[in-house]
């Protein structure tokens, strides 16, 4: 099912009766997405394209057997409604919301860790499996389904690079939006973590950009853990120091977080770096074909081509 | 949002960590008399919020009254790094023993407070931690279960300090802890807390950075973030709800998404000189983006513009009227190239043509900057 979304996922969208709310859940239910249940505190009862709005969402799991949420929530309601929706069992958190206090993130992850939830943003555009469901405000025109995982740290530039690699006829398992503030819920390993355990995925596209330590880390784990090829592209190579590039967490400080040491580091456990976006789908391709000819033959060759 | 340091030092005067007597001014002669209160020599710093102000002249001490006046006027006479001083902090000198580095950031890869202590401040703590390891104790604290005091010792004892050292620089770390919870801080600290030849302990500067995000909890703080940006440009780019950062080309760059738009200046930088980043957020409108159009072109020696967007929430169609009522009333014919995608693509790129905007219909960003790169060495 690619990971984390597939067409069955029973997903509940938090802050359904807003304008971002409303219009977004018209466009996931035109993608497919199995949105079972809408919450909104105190308008439950209410309608909104056609889904039921609750009160809480305990009774939308109670009732509709939610499982996953996507939020459009303020962003000053979000840590009550996240503790909400994990106390309530939800597995799959998605919180598109901008601007959630720093603080707050800090603490919904402690409460979250050693829980079976999985976390995504804050300020993700959400996740999409393509031709199955997405959660988030990703346009689905981008996406064309296939076997490349794709994990990013910024919004438009996923749609484009996922876009770029359509035209090419180079589908995507899942593309999933990380977050693009300084503290986000799910670290990069953990998803390449996800993606390399994924038998839809062949190959695992990263979309960085300056700021922290995300890309370094995930050398880390490319190094020891993962046996599928990874290919990046690090946004912001012409950025200053010491400026927020709109991301909270794109800031490059001193040394730390430059789109060199970034790209440095994962060429040395051996991920192929892009200088610009489009040289994705070159590098995606030579890389498949190579794939193709080692396992030409045997029974693993899935016809990845 | 940082705070200025006679604002951090008041917030750790009210929380409890004692710090020299102070007060803040904008002219020569009311420094004289608030220094003669306080008591000479006196230590006179330039309020600003940029680093290095020190190696750029913005501190200096003064032995008699005579000396204030003249050091305040020098300070607040001429930019220091670029920037006017408005207000300077005239403070008691003291006489130092020794000094400490404290403070309590936020780790983003582990989304954890971060407390580090070291038994040498005054200088960078990068430096100290290369240097001599053995000073630094550093420490993730769980936010639910919070830091206590006797974390606070352990890593005082950590450091090498014992007594009454331990238990006082101990009880200040375990305050600016609280000081970084209570007031939803990203970076708060102290470099230096020194130890007086008295005997005291006391801040001798403050450096707090308060999240934006939480600025609403905080209305106590009285502070504009809009007051804090120094670049006009900057600044009149948050007036309008975008993040607009001044660069030094010649390109003027308006994109959607800060991953797309730090793209396009990678991409332009290889052939020009990006004059700007810009972020438009996803709610683009008519009246956004004619207000971007007059951000962007203040920029002095533009010699083009480059447009990249993807429609958010509205349909795109919208914001190019914006663009083309924009050019139309201020008569603008600076070369420019669009790639505009979204819901309504196709009216929105001929409201762009008939304006006489290059229009670029493919996906990729790198065919828009080669038909913005034809347009200007075609110029030539």
């Amino acid at each position: 099912m690619s990971i984390l979304l597939s067409r069955e996922t029973r997903v509940l969208v938090q802050g359904i009766t807003g304008r971002a709310g409303r219009t977004q859940t018209k466009w996931m239910l035109e993608y497919g997405t199995n949105i079972v249940a809408g919450v909104t505190p105190g308008r439950g009862g209410e309608e909104v394209e056609g889904i039921c709005v609750y009160d809480t969402v305990t009774e939308a799991v109670v009732e509709r057997e939610a499982e996953a949420s996507v939020f459009f929530v303020p962003p000053a309601s979000v840590k009550a409604a996240v503790l909400e929706a994990i106390e309530a069992g939800i597995k799959l958190i998605v919180i598109v919301t901008e601007h959630v206090p720093t603080h707050d993130a800090m603490e919904i992850r402690a409460y979250a860790k050693g829980q079976e939830v999985r976390l995504l943003g804050p300020t993700s555009p959400g996740i999409i499996t393509p031709g199955e469901a997405k959660m988030g405000i990703m346009p689905g025109n981008m996406f064309t389904a296939g076997r490349i995982g794709v994990i990013s740290r910024s919004g438009t530039l996923a749609y484009e690079i996922s876009a770029d690699l359509s035209a090419a006829s180079l589908g995507q398992s899942t593309v999933v939006g990380m977050g693009a503030d300084a503290v986000v819920f799910t670290n990069m390993p953990e998803l390449l973590e996800l993606f390399e355990n994924d038998p839809d995925t062949d190959l695992v596209v990263i979309v960085g950009e300056v700021g922290g330590i995300q890309e370094e880390k995930a050398t880390q784990f490319i190094a020891h853990h993962m046996t599928k090829p990874v290919i990046a592209y690090i946004a912001g190579r012409s950025a200053p120091e010491g400026k927020r590039m709109g991301h909270a967490g794109a800031i490059i400080q001193g040394s730390m977080g430059t789109s060199q040491s970034k790209v440095t580091a994962l060429r040395q456990v051996g991920v192929e770096v892009a200088e610009y976006p489009l040289q994705i789908v070159d590098l995606v391709r030579r890389r498949l074909i190579h794939m193709k000819e080692v396992t030409n033959g045997t029974e693993d060759n899935q016809g990845i081509l | 949002m940082r705070l200025y340091e006679f604002e951090g030092s008041a917030l750790f005067h009210q929380q409890g960590i004692a710090v020299p007597e102070y007060t803040v001014t904008t002219s020569p002669e009311e420094a004289r008399e608030k220094a003669q209160l306080i008591g000479l020599p006196v230590i006179i710093k330039a309020q600003i919020l940029v680093g290095g102000r020190g190696l750029a002249g913005g501190v200096q001490t003064a032995n008699s009254l005579e000396q204030v006046g003249e050091i305040v006027h020098r300070i607040m006479d001429r930019p220091i790094k670029g920037f006017s001083v408005h207000q300077v902090m005239v403070a008691q000198k003291v006489e130092v023993e020794r000094e400490f580095y404290l403070g309590v950031t936020v780790d983003g890869y582990s989304g954890t407070p971060m407390v580090i202590l070291s038994a040498g401040g005054g200088v960078s703590i990068e430096k100290v931690a290369r240097i001599h390891p053995e000073q630094v104790a550093s420490r993730q604290v769980s936010i639910t279960k919070g830091f206590s005091l006797s974390e606070a010792q352990k890593m005082a004892q950590e450091v090498g300090l014992e007594q009454e050292e331990l238990e006082q620089v101990a009880a200040t770390l375990h305050i600016l802890y609280d000081v970084f919870r209570k007031y939803d801080t990203l970076v708060t600290e102290i470099n230096p807390l020194v130890r007086t030849s008295k005997g005291s302990y006391l801040a001798v500067d403050a450096k707090v950075e308060i999240d934006d995000a939480s600025l609403y909890r905080h209305p106590d703080l009285q502070v504009a973030l809009e007051d804090r940006i120094l670049n006009p440009l900057e600044r009149k780019g948050h007036q309008i709800g975008v993040t607009y950062v001044d660069l030094h080309g010649e390109i003027g760059i308006i994109a959607s998404g800060a991953g797309l738009a730090m793209a396009s200046m990678d991409i332009i930088s290889q052939r020009f000189r990006p004059a700007n980043f810009l972020e438009t957020g996803g709610a683009i409108t008519a009246e956004l983006l004619y207000k971007v159009m007059d951000l962007v072109l203040q920029k002095k020696g533009l010699k083009g513009i480059f447009i990249n967007l993807y429609g958010g929430i509205n349909p795109v169609h919208d914001g190019a009227r914006g663009i083309v009522s924009y050019i139309r009333e201020h008569k603008i014919t600076i070369p420019i190239v669009a790639k505009v995608l979204g819901n309504r693509q196709e009216e929105t790129w001929e409201i762009l043509k008939q304006q006489g905007i290059t229009v670029v219909t493919e996906v990729a960003t790198e065919k828009a900057v080669e038909q913005l790169a034809q347009l200007l060495e075609g110029e030539k």
